[in-house]
């Protein structure tokens, strides 16, 4: 394949789209700064250009090579996940590693490993296997590893997403229904013996997002000022740089988790509904890469990775609207956060190369 | 059949994919309406809620003007307070910490109930007052343990000052935050509950003046309750400054010749004299105010300095050099929050030390009556300067008989002679002849009667009794045994010691109907009184007999006269009965008045004009139950005079 057809064949709209979405990133961690692209807007920027670099650089990788090393990158995913139990950083949690003084979040890549590993495994079993569930179980097994060990760090909020996003693939590998039903009845079944192992501040969460109103000042404070701040936004915003909630630091995590919260704020309603329509537009098209891929390797890959980056856009704008508690889930491409920016990116590159080098497209 | 399987599996996954890709669809949307729910339909509810975020609206209180003496000395003044603030967001248990600050400092149960009142209510960043006005060692105290307290924070503001104490508290009365029936009163008070407004005294008559306006600011807070920017709506406008007339240095001499009458000061400490304190109450009350003098009198007595007052004014531009009413109060008690136990111990003191007696003290004037009942006289034409009466000791009127304070009498009597021996007899035949109708008449002119229009609110207007207030208030006619006791001061007569001083001023002036006032006037121009209408000639002879009073041979006050080098004074005595005598007492010899009860005693009372040739301060003293005008009022007279004089040079 020439390097003429890979680059033709690359989904450039994706890119574009991802574009989009870091430059606003941008514009919004420079208002976060009250204006200034130090110290986020300016690297986000960066590391955004340096994301679809990667992305066109993925995509000349052969797909069957990612195939070939997905369970390699599921083991390393683990051994980094224990390394960072063990030498990890982060305020009273180990979520962090640092290598070469820059910080890593290991819980990040973990989620595509998981991805990938699943697609593997459904892709190479027999379809009529498929109807019976023991040949899930090695499934969940490769969900549950990593979950657990992110629930340890503890990071209920990416523990939580890894576990969804593998779900997705497992789902859309076929699970029988009777099986999707059965597990979600497990699933509620399970909650309060989850709760009982939820940490004090974890709990404290849920319980805030069940009842704001009654701790405006603890907890429930910052999910209050971010939907004063979204909601004082109206329909156009207070104009960029004018949010007087995020500027006057009412809203907490404002470059990070909340930033969708500020991006309404100073472009109101309408700039909201853009951005999620953004993320619909890149989610339906990996979906539409999905099916359009003849292996079910790529299919599953692909599905699972734009479910990944919907599901992930869906917490964090429930979780700053007050409909889901607040997690700690940040705004893909959007919030500040290089490991996350990079993940996301790698994801896209993945997919870039599952229809560069699929085989019905030549 | 492995095809078909193939096939079927892709077709599984591909409407798996499609299902992903509605419900996408449908969560966005989902997502869309929450938002469309927050940011268009509770635009208004949210926008509110960012606007009490973002600005903290501030009433900027005006500095009131302060309060000087004709010299320019302080008498109320703004002094930097110290508040104690507590920020809720940063304390981790506000009843704790509260607690924790009742150790240290002083507060109580209701301080603390409000705090937690308003913690409840307000955002958690905005700083709550504590408590104000904290002393130099709660401030102390506290800065040394500010570590122990995070959320605990320091403010300024000005408190009001009375630099000189009790000294003119009657004078300056004071301020004292904003009740609620003022509010009531004036709603725009409201929004400024911290502001202290004038509740008596100068501070209170010149309220507005001395108030200034507040001024308003939003401040931008941030989440920390910092503020990043203040917005001056409308600036505070300062109150105006006001000077005084009153003289500092006289009201001090004043105030401690007044107190101290003709008694001795004794020396606390004693063994003795704490010995005799601690079984009588009335010494007591004066030693928890905060006096510590305390006197003997002529028997050795213990007794708490005099009550009274003395007003020195000018008589010509009215100016009040001096008012003194006493027992006085420290108005500094007032200012911040006023605590019961000092409020009841000027409620419960003996001797009011709240009333002002210069302008609502009312008391019978005595013989300081006769010169309105002899000007009155002259100016009618009933007497003349030589109309000559007999004074037998008594006049019998109806069945009724008058005595005159001399036993024997005092022989053939001019209203010259009369009012230097202040001889009753005579004024009650003249008084009689001229009816009271014409007496009331020329007790209005002279400022009896009236309203003064001194700028101290509480002035009471006293009586000036005739035909028609009696039947007004009585029901009842006049009779001309009335007119007789009205004559010498005493029945229903009442005046104010600023009323006397006004009406010395206006006998010594003779020109103006001078009012008095309290504020300095700016520049030499004289103020415009209204033309006093009173015959001149009849004013010379009466002020012909207050010379007497203190230069002829049997003036009763002859002992008691300013130094001629300073212009010597004209004045008259008066002696008021407080207690009807009996005619068994009278038979039997009149206790002497230092014998009886304190109660009971004559009050001692004292008008006079100095210097004789060329006028320029009247004054008026009055001791309470001092005993004789002569003996006790007109030695204070006389050397408040003295004082102000010699400083005049």
């Amino acid at each position: 394949m020439t390097v003429f057809k890979i680059l033709l064949r690359i989904p450039w709209h994706l890119l574009l789209l991802a574009g989009i979405l870091a430059l606003v990133g941008s514009l919004a961690l420079y208002s976060a700064s009250q204006g200034s692209w130090q110290p986020w807007a300016g690297r986000h920027a960066v590391r955004a250009i340096v994301g679809m670099a990667l992305v066109v650089c993925i995509a000349f990788i052969d797909f069957s090579f990612i195939k070939r090393m997905s369970y390699v990158f599921l083991a390393a995913a683990i051994l980094v996940l224990l390394a960072v139990m063990v030498v990890g950083t982060g305020l009273g949690v180990s979520r962090w590693i640092s290598i070469g003084g820059m910080n890593f979040q290991p819980s990040e890549p973990a989620k595509l490993s998981v991805i990938l590993a699943l697609a593997r495994y459904f892709s190479s079993q027999p379809h009529d296997r498929m109807r019976s569930f023991v040949w899930y179980l090695p499934a969940f097994a490769i969900i549950a590893v990593p979950f657990a060990m992110i629930v340890k760090q503890p990071d209920l909020g990416t523990a939580l997403m890894l576990l969804f996003g593998g779900l997705v693939v497992v789902f859309s590998a076929g699970l029988p229904w009777r099986y999707v039903f059965g597990s979600l009845a497990a699933v509620l079944a399970a909650v309060p013996l989850l709760w009982l192992q939820l940490k004090v501040y974890q709990k404290a969460r849920v319980m805030t997002f069940l009842n704001p109103e009654t701790d405006v000042l603890g907890a429930g404070y910052q999910i209050t000022q971010s939907k004063i701040a979204l909601g004082s936004g109206g329909f156009f915003g207070k104009g960029f740089l004018m949010g007087s909630q995020s500027q006057l630091n009412y809203l907490p995590e404002k470059q990070t988790d909340f930033v969708f919260t500020m991006i309404g704020e100073e472009f109101g309603f309408a700039g909201n509904i853009f951005i999620l329509l953004i993320y619909l537009l890149i989610t339906i098209a990996i979906l539409r890469i999905s099916f359009r891929v003849n292996s079910r390797f790529a299919q599953l890959t692909c599905i699972g990775i734009g479910m990944m980056v919907f599901l992930y856009m869906f917490v964090n704008v429930a979780m700053v609207t007050g409909l889901l508690p607040v997690v700690g889930a940040p705004l893909p491409l959007i919030s500040y956060g290089g490991t996350s920016m990079l993940t996301v990116f790698i994801g896209f590159g993945i997919v870039a190369s599952a229809i560069v080098h699929d085989r019905r497209q030549s | 059949m492995f095809r078909a399987k193939t096939k079927d599996l892709r077709r599984t996954m591909s409407r798996r994919g499609l299902l992903l890709a509605g419900g996408s669809a449908l969560l966005t949307s989902f997502l869309g309406a929450r938002l469309f729910q927050l940011q268009v339909a509770q635009n208004n509810r949210y926008q509110r809620l960012s606007d009490r975020n973002q600005f903290d609206v501030r009433i900027v209180a005006p500095t009131r003007g302060r309060l000087f003496d004709r010299k320019m000395r302080l008498l109320a003044g703004n002094a930097e307070s110290f508040e104690l603030y507590v920020t809720p967001l940063y304390v981790d248990d506000l009843q704790q910490t509260l607690a924790a600050l009742g150790q240290i400092i002083e507060l109580t149960e209701r301080d603390i109930k409000a705090v937690l009142l308003a913690a409840r209510k307000g955002p958690s960043f905005r700083d709550i007052i504590v408590r104000n006005d904290l002393s130099q060692r709660e401030l102390a105290r506290l800065a040394v343990r500010s570590p122990l307290f995070g959320g605990v924070s320091f403010g300024k503001s000005l408190r009001r000052i009375y630099p000189q104490g009790a000294l003119a508290c009657h004078i300056t009365g004071y301020v004292s935050p904003v009740t609620a029936r003022e509010i009531e009163r004036n709603q725009s008070l409201e929004k400024t509950p911290y502001l202290g407004t004038g509740k008596v005294g100068v501070e209170f008559a010149h309220e507005i003046y001395l108030r200034g306006l507040p001024g308003r600011e939003r401040i931008e807070v941030n989440a920390k309750g910092q503020s990043i920017r203040v917005l001056r709506d409308v600036d505070a406008m300062s109150g105006k400054d006001l000077q005084l007339s009153i003289d500092v240095g006289v009201q001090l001499q004043a105030a401690e010749i007044l107190r101290r009458g003709q008694l001795t000061p004794v020396e606390l400490g004693s063994l003795q004299v704490q010995r005799a304190l601690a079984k009588d109450s009335d010494l007591q009350a004066h030693i928890a105010l905060g006096d510590n003098l305390i006197l003997q009198d002529a028997k050795d007595r213990l007794v708490p300095p005099e009550s009274g007052a003395v007003v020195v004014m000018d008589i010509h531009s009215g100016e009040v050099i001096s008012l003194v009413s006493a027992p006085m109060f420290d108005p500094n008690l007032f200012t911040g929050t006023l605590l019961t136990r000092d409020w009841r111990r000027l409620n419960s003191h003996p001797r009011t030390p709240l009333l002002n007696r210069a302008t609502s003290g009312q008391y019978a004037p005595g013989s300081t009556f006769k010169m309105v009942v002899g000007l009155a006289a002259i100016e009618a034409g009933v007497i003349s300067k030589n109309t000559q009466f007999n004074c037998s000791g008594d006049m019998e009127l109806g069945n009724a008989t008058f005595h005159c304070w001399r036993k024997g009498g005092h022989g053939m009597m001019n209203i010259i002679s009369a009012l230097e021996q202040s001889c009753d007899v005579f004024i009650y035949k003249v008084a009689l002849k001229t009816g009271i109708r014409k007496i009331k008449d020329m007790a209005h002119r002279l400022g009896l009667g009236d309203l003064t229009g001194i700028d101290l609110p509480g002035e009471k207007q006293g009586i000036i009794p005739s035909h028609e207030w009696k039947l007004a208030s009585q029901g009842r006619v006049w009779t001309p045994g009335e007119t007789v006791v009205s004559s010498i001061g005493q029945g229903y007569v009442l005046a104010t010691p600023v009323q006397l001083a006004v009406m010395t001023a206006r006998i010594a002036n003779g020109k103006q109907a001078v009012t008095p006032r309290l504020v300095k006037s700016s520049g030499d121009a004289a103020p415009d009184f209204a033309p006093l209408d009173v015959d001149p000639y009849a004013l010379a002879i009466i002020r012909e007999g207050m010379f007497e009073v203190m230069n002829g041979g049997l003036g009763t006050a002859r002992n008691y006269d300013l130094d001629k080098s300073l212009g010597g004074m004209a004045g008259k005595t008066g002696t008021v009965q407080v207690k009807r005598i009996t005619k068994a007492q009278r038979e039997e010899g009149i206790v002497n008045n230092i014998d009886r009860p304190w109660a009971e005693r004559d009050h001692a009372l004292f008008v006079a004009y100095a210097p004789v040739k060329r006028p320029r301060y009247a004054i008026s003293v009055v001791v309470e139950h001092g005993g004789s005008g002569s003996s006790t009022a007109a030695p204070v007279a006389r050397d408040i005079l003295t004082q102000l004089m010699q400083k005049q040079g």
